[in-house]
């Protein structure tokens, strides 16, 4: 009786996921009438604004993974050495963006850094996106700060800096040679979510107004009826791609076999 | 002028003194043990040498320079740890040459050094390897390895030898005092283990509670203890309560009989102290006191068979080496035990 109810649930939750993405995936190949095509797809490919809006995301999306790794590794690694009564506090503050609103933060932002500031990043388009990558570190911190972590937790990262210090490595080199690479795994996860957080974000983008996916993705889905879906389609097979390559390099990571 | 001074460290954690006074010369070459039990500050004492603690007062000295302000990656002194601390991300070889790789030593000059090393832990075939394709025993050689291939000052070594199975051990550790000998490197061992401490070691500390209570060679500090404490924690010990019938010749009444020691000792109450190999099963030449005894138990130890009687108040443990054609006596039998009064202890406070 048991099993059944197992089952009816697991079949309820499929049916519940799976649905839309399979309906939306079908319309999305509906727009030559009669026939399935790649039409809105080709459609969507082909437009100078979906390659521009791609890119800048996408080149935000390396400079949000860069700045987040040398803010969450460095920042992990020192709680869990030096500061480890501090552990609660930090886990909590990692925690704020999913409670606070992303309209909140970047209000908070426009409110602190604009032209009339004492800092004025909105002045210039640079300064902006300085701004904008800021804001998705803070959106992604949650993500990245628990990947770090639970990759620290799996190294004896006490023990291992010592023997580090002991054959004469300074900080900078216990960092970049030993932590590092024994978190690389959990990085890129932290990393590839990074990724998919920054390409799907809406509401920063469009508030700081920069030319990036998420506004392009909103603009076309309030105008269009295929090519939205077709946005969809692509926008999660990235996320998958994201996820796939999380698996494919903790899989092929050679040192880290022994910990499965 | 020693070649590590130790004088007057200490540190304390909170309110809470670790370690009390602690004075230590080491020549260079020396195998210097520091045993005790958990908590009594030996590991303290160690980290301090190492640099990963700072000393609430005091000095260490390495070769005549003060190396307290220094720090840890500045001290070139090589460590091992008891969780091997081999970095996982790099094969045998990269570990072992990591030091050198800091310390800028070129590439043709650490290849050189690391297979040397590699030869001396006898393990020049597994250089490729990761160390989680290493047994423990393996895992702490390329430690032992990589903390020698840098040249260090002194070697420290954290218990380093606790993870293992016993066999390793042993084997272990014959093979780590035999490299520190023929490289001549001035070493400190942190054990809780005596055997290990007595069996390596050309002196050993042994500590308790913060305070080196007694530094000496094996051979001093297992037969001439200097406290109760160091007596009950190195080896094992019988202790006899008695009255002292002459202070001046040490003519001392034990249960139902008498030992005379032939040295002077206090008036009064005494506690006295036998190893197990200083007393007999039945009359043995040269051990004048006899006692009789009542068997409590019978342990088989291969070679030897720990046996525990009953002698008036006390119970006293002895062993004996094991003969096919001599059986050991039954638990509830009444035996005869000899021992000498020249080779009891006086256990002072």
């Amino acid at each position: 009786m048991n099993r059944i109810w197992s089952w009816a649930a697991l079949t309820f939750g499929l049916v519940y996921f799976a649905l839309p993405l399979i309906g939306m995936a079908v319309f999305s190949l509906k727009m030559r009438r009669g026939v399935y095509s790649f039409d809105a797809y080709t459609k969507v490919l082909g437009d100078p604004r979906f390659q521009e809006t791609f890119a800048y995301s996408t080149v935000m999306a390396l400079f949000t993974i860069a700045f987040g790794v040398l803010l969450v590794v460095p920042t992990a690694y020192w709680v869990r050495l030096k500061l480890p009564g501090l552990r609660p506090y930090i886990e909590f503050l990692t925690l704020m963006p999913l409670v606070i609103p992303a309209i909140v933060i970047v209000f908070g932002y426009i409110r602190l850094f604009n032209t009339s500031s004492w800092l004025p990043l909105t002045g210039t388009a640079m300064g902006t996106n300085l701004l904008l990558m800021f804001g998705y570190t803070t959106l992604a911190l949650p993500y990245m700060y628990r990947a770090v972590d639970t990759g620290l937790r799996t190294i004896d990262v006490a023990t291992l800096t010592e023997a580090a210090q002991s054959l004469g490595a300074g900080w900078t080199t216990i960092l970049a040679k030993v932590i590092l690479p024994n978190v690389l795994v959990a990085v890129l996860s932290g990393a590839f979510l990074t990724f998919a957080i920054v390409i799907g974000e809406f509401t920063m983008a469009a508030l700081l107004n920069r030319p990036a996916f998420g506004p392009y993705l909103q603009v076309l889905g309030a105008n269009r009826a295929y090519e939205p879906a077709a946005l969809a389609v692509i926008s999660f097979a990235i996320t998958w791609v994201c996820m796939g390559l999380i698996q494919l390099i903790t899989r092929f990571s050679k040192h880290t076999k022994a910990a499965r | 002028m020693a070649f590590l001074e130790i004088e007057h460290l200490e540190k304390s954690f909170g309110p809470t003194k670790v370690v009390k006074n602690f004075n230590l010369n080491i020549e260079k070459g020396e195998f210097i043990s520091l045993l005790g039990p958990s908590g009594c500050g030996k590991t303290t004492v160690l980290r301090m040498v190492a640099g990963f603690e700072t000393p609430t007062s005091g000095s260490i000295r390495i070769d005549g320079e003060d190396v307290v302000g220094l720090k840890p990656n500045r001290r070139n002194i090589g460590m091992m740890f008891q969780a091997y601390a081999l970095f996982p991300n790099l094969t045998v070889a990269q570990n072992v040459a990591f030091g050198l790789k800091v310390a800028g030593v070129d590439k043709t000059e650490s290849a050189r050094r690391v297979t040397e090393m590699l030869e001396l832990i006898g393990l020049p075939e597994l250089g490729n390897r990761y160390p989680f394709q290493l047994s423990g025993g393996q895992q702490q050689r390329v430690a032992l390895a990589r903390a020698l291939a840098v040249q260090p000052r002194v070697l420290l070594l954290d218990e380093p030898l606790s993870a293992l199975d016993a066999k390793i051990r042993v084997s272990l550790r014959e093979e780590m005092r035999a490299i520190q000998q023929r490289l001549g490197i001035t070493t400190i061992f942190v054990t809780h283990d005596q055997e290990e401490a007595l069996s390596m070691s050309d002196r050993v500390v042994v500590m308790h509670q913060g305070i080196a209570d007694q530094i000496g060679t094996p051979f001093e500090i297992y037969n001439r203890p200097a406290t109760k404490f160091v007596a009950n924690f190195v080896g094992t010990l019988n202790t006899i309560e008695g009255e002292v019938m002459d202070a001046a010749t040490g003519r001392i009444r034990i249960d139902g009989a008498e030992v005379t020691l032939g040295r002077a000792v206090p008036s009064g109450k005494i506690t006295l102290a036998a190893r197990p190999e200083m007393i007999s099963l039945g009359a043995y030449p040269g051990r004048e006191t006899q006692v009789k005894g009542t068997i409590n138990d019978v342990h088989f130890l291969g070679s030897v068979i720990r046996i525990r009687a009953r002698v008036g108040g006390s119970v006293l443990a002895f062993d004996t080496f094991n003969s096919s054609d001599a059986p050991p006596p039954k638990v509830g039998e009444e035996v005869t035990l000899s021992l000498a009064g020249r080779d009891l202890l006086v256990v002072g406070a």
